[in-house]
Formats: C-alpha cells, sequence, structure tokens
C-alpha cells in the first residue's frame, strides 16, 4: 500500500522536525519546506493528500499561500490544517486574515503547540 | 442763522423765535407734554404721541404708565411743589403696551407774573435700547463660559466675570499672575505684556492654580482696549478653560501606551508557544530516539531542547528591555543630528551588503524635544529593518534613506528602502504579534519596541509598504503633543 503524502509548511526548521517525525511514526509520508514562495510548485509536484501550514513566514504569509492554493482548480479541495501561534483555537476565523469571503474556512485551525494525539486523530480523518 | 442776527427787527424777530420753537417742539427726538396741576396732559409733541399714543384728556399717569391713580414718586408732583426741576428715570408702558425705559427731565413753567407755577413740561428720552444693550453686556461679560478679565497697566485685574470668579475667586485689585499662577512676578512670555507693547492679538496656553488648588489649563487670548488713539489703558484678556481637554489628550496618550501593552503581552503569548512547540518537538523526538534505540534521533532531539531553551534566554532578555516601563527622557536636541549618528553607525554594514545608505535633512529644522536614545533605537530598528529587505529583496541597486524634515506642525523621521517590501497579510500584523521575517534570526521587537518609544512620544508610526517594491516608514511627532510631554515632565 502507498503511504499518504504530507507536506508541511513553516518557516521554523525544528517544527518541520517535529511534525516530520510525528508524522513518519504513525505511517505518512512527509516532506516540508520553509521557503512559502516555493510551496506552490511543491504541491503540484507531489501531490500531497495533505498540507500543514504556518500562518506567520517571511516574504509571504500562510494566508497568502492558502488563498492561491484554494484558487488553484487542480489543488482546491486539498486539505489543510493550519497550525499557529497566533491565535487561540477557538478564536480563529480565516475571513479576519482575508477580506474574499467566496474562500472557505481551512479543514482545521490547530494552536502551537499542539496536542499529538488530537493531531494525528485529525491527520487520520482529513486523509482518509 | 447769522443773516437771522443781521437783518433782525424786533417783530420779525420775535416771529422767527416763534417759528424755531415751534419747529424745536415737534422735531427734538425727546418725547414733550405738558401737565397741570391735576395731571392733565394739556399738549404734546408728536414724539409723544407716536411713542405713549393719544393724550387728548387724559391723565399723565393714565398715558405714561396706564394706572388709574398717580404714581408713588411723581416728578411732576415735586415740580409744583418745589418749583424746580427733577429728572428721574422710570418704566412706563408705550402705546403698543410694551415696557419702556424712559429718563424724565420736569420743568416748571410758570405764569407771566411769574408767581405761580401754572404748568410742568416733561422731556423723556426713552432709554430702552441703550439699558437693553448695557444688560445683553452684562449677561454676555458674566455667563459666557469662559474666563475673561479686564488688566490695568500695572497688571492688576480691574474686573472679572462670574466663570473667573466661581475657579480663581474674587479678586479684583489683585495682580494677574498671582491669581492665575500663585507667582510673585509676572509670566514668562506674558500675551498681556505683548498686548501692551504692541497693541495686537496675542494666544498662548497656560497652566494655573484655581482657588481650591486645582490645576487649570486654559488658552488664553488678549486685546487691547484703547482710549484714544495713543497707548493701550487695558487688556482684556479671554481664556477658555482647556482643562477637560488635557485630560482627555492625556488619556488617549495613556490607553496608546496600555493598548501598546496588551498587544506586547499578546505578542509574547505567540512567541512563547513557537517556543514551547519546538520544546515539545525536542522531546517528542528524544522519546522516539530512546524507544527505538536511536542515537542519531535522541542528538537530534536534544538539539532541538537545547535551541529553543537558548531562545526563551534571549526572548526573556529582549523582552526585559522592551518592557522597561520608564518616561521618555526628554530634552530639547537637534532632530538632524540623530540622523546623522544613525548614517555614521550603519554606513559600512550598508556598503558591505551593496546597500547605499544616504540622509536627507531639512537644514531649518528646529530643535525638538526628544528621548534621544529612545529614537535613536527606533531609527536603529528601522534602519536594522530595511538593509534586512534589501538583501531579501531580488532588486539590484539597493539603497535606503533617511530622511527628517517637518509637516504641518509635525517633526517625521521617514526611512524608507526598496528591498523585498510586506504583502498585506504581514502589513497587518507587523506591529501586534512577535513577528519576524528573519526566521530564527529576530525576536519579532524591534517594530514594537519602536512603536512603544514613538507613543511614549506621543507620536504614531506609518508604514507604506508594497511587496517586491520596498517600504516606507514614518515617524509622525505632533510638536504640540512633544511640548505637552515636556512641560509634563519638567513639572
Amino acid at each position: 500500500m502507498l503511504s499518504k503524502k504530507i507536506l508541511i509548511i513553516d518557516d521554523e526548521p525544528d517544527v518541520n522536525t517535529y511534525l516530520e517525525a510525528v508524522l513518519k511514526s504513525n505511517g505518512y509520508e512527509t516532506f516540508s519546506i520553509s521557503d512559502v514562495e516555493n510551496a506552490m510548485d511543491r504541491v503540484k509536484e507531489i501531490h500531497p493528500k495533505l498540507i500543514c501550514l504556518d500562518i506567520m513566514m517571511p516574504k509571504e504569509t500562510g494566508i497568502s499561500f492558502y488563498s492561491k492554493l484554494r484558487k488553484d482548480k487542480d489543488f482546491c479541495k486539498t486539505p489543510v490544517i493550519i497550525i499557529s501561534g497566533v491565535v487561540e483555537s477557538e478564536k480563529f476565523n480565516i475571513h479576519s486574515f482575508i477580506s474574499d469571503k467566496s474562500i472557505p474556512a481551512p479543514e482545521c485551525y490547530m494552536e502551537k503547540p499542539i496536542n499529538v494525539k488530537k493531531f494525528i486523530k485529525k491527520v487520520e480523518q482529513l486523509t482518509n | 442763522m447769522k443773516s437771522l442776527v443781521v437783518n433782525k427787527t424786533p417783530k420779525r424777530s420775535e416771529n422767527i423765535h416763534n417759528l424755531i420753537l415751534k419747529e424745536l417742539y415737534q422735531q427734538i427726538p425727546d418725547n414733550i407734554c405738558v401737565i397741570d396741576p391735576d395731571f392733565n396732559i394739556v399738549e404734546a409733541n408728536n414724539n409723544f404721541a407716536e411713542h405713549f399714543g393719544s393724550w387728548q384728556n387724559k391723565k399723565c399717569y393714565t398715558v405714561y404708565k396706564k394706572l388709574d391713580v398717580p404714581c408713588d414718586n411723581c416728578p411732576t408732583m415735586d415740580v409744583f411743589s418745589k418749583g424746580k426741576p427733577v429728572v428721574c428715570d422710570a418704566i412706563g408702558i408705550d402705546k403698543n403696551g410694551r415696557k419702556t425705559h424712559y429718563i424724565a427731565h420736569s420743568f416748571p413753567i410758570k405764569s407771566k407774573r411769574g408767581n405761580k407755577i401754572e404748568y410742568a413740561m416733561e422731556m423723556t428720552r426713552t432709554v430702552t435700547e441703550t439699558d437693553r444693550w448695557q444688560q445683553e453686556y452684562h449677561i454676555l461679560f458674566d455667563r459666557v463660559p469662559c474666563f475673561i478679565t479686564v488688566i490695568g497697566e500695572d497688571f492688576r485685574i480691574v474686573r472679572a466675570n462670574e466663570a473667573f470668579r466661581d475657579n480663581f475667586g474674587d479678586v479684583a485689585g489683585q495682580h494677574c499672575y498671582k491669581v492665575y499662577k500663585r507667582r510673585r512676578t509676572k509670566c514668562k512670555n506674558c500675551p498681556a505684556e505683548k498686548t501692551f507693547n504692541d497693541g495686537k492679538v496675542h494666544h498662548s496656553t497656560k497652566t494655573g492654580i484655581g482657588k481650591q488648588g486645582q490645576k487649570i489649563h486654559y488658552a488664553v487670548s488678549t486685546s487691547a482696549l484703547m482710549r484714544g488713539t495713543d497707548s493701550v489703558a487695558h487688556v482684556i484678556e479671554i481664556s477658555n478653560d482647556i482643562t477637560a481637554l488635557k485630560q482627555l489628550e492625556h488619556k488617549v496618550i495613556e490607553a496608546e501606551r496600555l493598548g501598546a501593552v496588551g498587544q506586547t503581552v499578546a505578542g509574547l503569548a505567540h512567541s512563547i508557544k513557537n517556543i514551547l512547540m519546538g520544546l515539545e518537538g525536542g522531546k517528542y523526538i528524544v522519546s522516539l530516539g530512546l524507544a527505538k534505540d536511536d542515537k542519531a534521533m535522541i542528538n537530534q532531539g536534544w538539539e532541538m531542547l537545547e535551541r529553543n531553551f537558548e531562545k526563551t534566554t534571549s526572548l526573556v532578555k529582549d523582552f526585559l528591555s522592551f518592557s522597561k516601563g520608564r518616561l521618555p527622557e526628554l530634552k530639547m536636541i537637534d532632530p538632524a543630528g540623530l540622523v546623522n549618528e544613525i548614517i555614521d553607525l550603519y554606513k559600512d554594514i550598508a556598503a558591505q551588503s551593496g546597500i547605499s545608505l544616504k540622509s536627507e535633512i531639512d537644514n531649518k529644522l528646529k530643535s525638538a524635544p526628544l528621548d534621544a536614545a529612545g529614537i535613536h533605537t527606533c531609527l536603529t530598528n528601522l534602519v536594522s529593518n530595511a538593509i534586512d529587505a534589501c538583501l531579501m529583496g531580488e532588486q539590484k541597486g539597493n539603497e535606503v534613506i533617511v530622511k527628517v524634515y517637518e509637516e504641518r506642525g509635525q517633526l517625521l523621521f521617514e526611512v524608507k528602502d526598496n528591498g523585498s517590501g510586506l504583502d498585506n497579510e504581514i502589513k497587518k500584523k507587523i506591529f501586534t504579534t512577535f513577528f519576524t521575517t528573519k526566521g530564527g534570526g529576530g525576536t519579532g521587537l524591534g517594530l514594537l519596541t519602536t512603536r512603544k518609544i514613538v507613543q511614549e512620544h506621543g507620536g504614531k508610526i506609518l508604514v507604506d509598504s508594497q511587496k517586491g517594491k520596498g517600504s516606507k516608514f514614518k515617524i509622525v511627532l505632533p510638536r504640540k503633543r512633544l511640548m505637552t510631554l515636556y512641560k509634563e515632565t519638567k513639572e
């Protein structure tokens, strides 16, 4: 059986290492990128089943990448978990960051630091 | 009149005299009537009839005051009894039923033999208008919601209105500087003194002490009160109580300061969350390595733990220097000097990276009350950010320009670069979180610190940036606010 591909986008190498370790030990194939500007190319290259995305990154924010992804005809349905420390889970609202109301909310938002069990459960749910 | 005198004959002269009297009787702008001892009006001129209405076969008290009995203190009665002219002022009712205030001069008209007073002639002049003006003036002077004083050349208060008396006490005759500020000598830059010297209107903002010892902030205007054309005899001081406004301004500055603290705490939490994520990650990988007996993995996890502990240390250090809750130490300094210092500091670093660092200084700039160390930190942060933005950008021929100038009473510092620029989401967040675009290299405190210092100066920081084209950060410091803070810190 082919393992499920997950792309992690975070400028912080330690976060990438952590999430990769968690996902790999649960049987997923992981890819990580710390340069969000090239993330869309990576998506087209690896066709991930799920994307884990940070918000605050240099040059371009995760929100800006998320908008592009949702407007892309091939990848607009790819599930996204936003993992950030910007706001608390219950207060997260994508439209406080982007004015375009046609862009749907991400499948999941998780506040840093993550709860590993809940994270894996969500990943399983979104990749099945 | 001269020809009348030259050509006079006794008969002709008498005729002319009668004509003049007749004309005078009708044309004089006073109301004239003749009253007999029984208070009957026997004659009256046109003005009288026009003002008080028909008088024929009526008693004087009926015509003047619409009464059925003689008035108390009747002047006509005095004329008949004493045989002397009487002057009085009274309030009557005119032909339209309106109150009319008049001054009456009553004279006796004696018989031809001169031994009997046959009539009393009354000349009345209405003063209703003048009286109303005077009343209005008094009301205006007393009730207008600002302080008004009339000050003499010796700086003693001649008159003060009600608002002034309520706030500063009944102080006529005292020196204005003693009353306003409890001083023994004249104030510096006294606007009243300037008006005494040049006769022009002068304005100033001052802080005085009220009768209960309370601080009163007021904006004062002084105008000359001239008697004749030569010199200023008195000065009128009109002051507006701006204490509430000052308190509001103070509250706004305070709210901005507290707002910055709130956002700082939120930003701090964001930073800590990132570090915790790194620590959790390290712990997870160490555990995983132990479970798998994988030494390389244990090492990787351990390094992650060490790195994030170090980050905690540097965050705490930066935060402590940021949160130094001190008031800016304002001193009158040359803003251009600060810009030159920054250029000297960064010239070599910029040159090594192929960036041209320039300054544009307005040479006419006056000194301003600034916290030199604070503004130095702000400019350091902005210039170092601008250099980083140039390094991150893809353009060639990068430059950073530091400007200082004045516009509409505001002192402006500007740092402009043609580096990477910021996208819209980043622009929204740069001042609200510990946001950094420098990966692990920054704590995200630079711009927050800058904004905090600027707000402590009563100013604001504006950003104009376009992704890929560059950014412009502007520190706007209103001179008025700087002066207010300067005075406050001195007091």
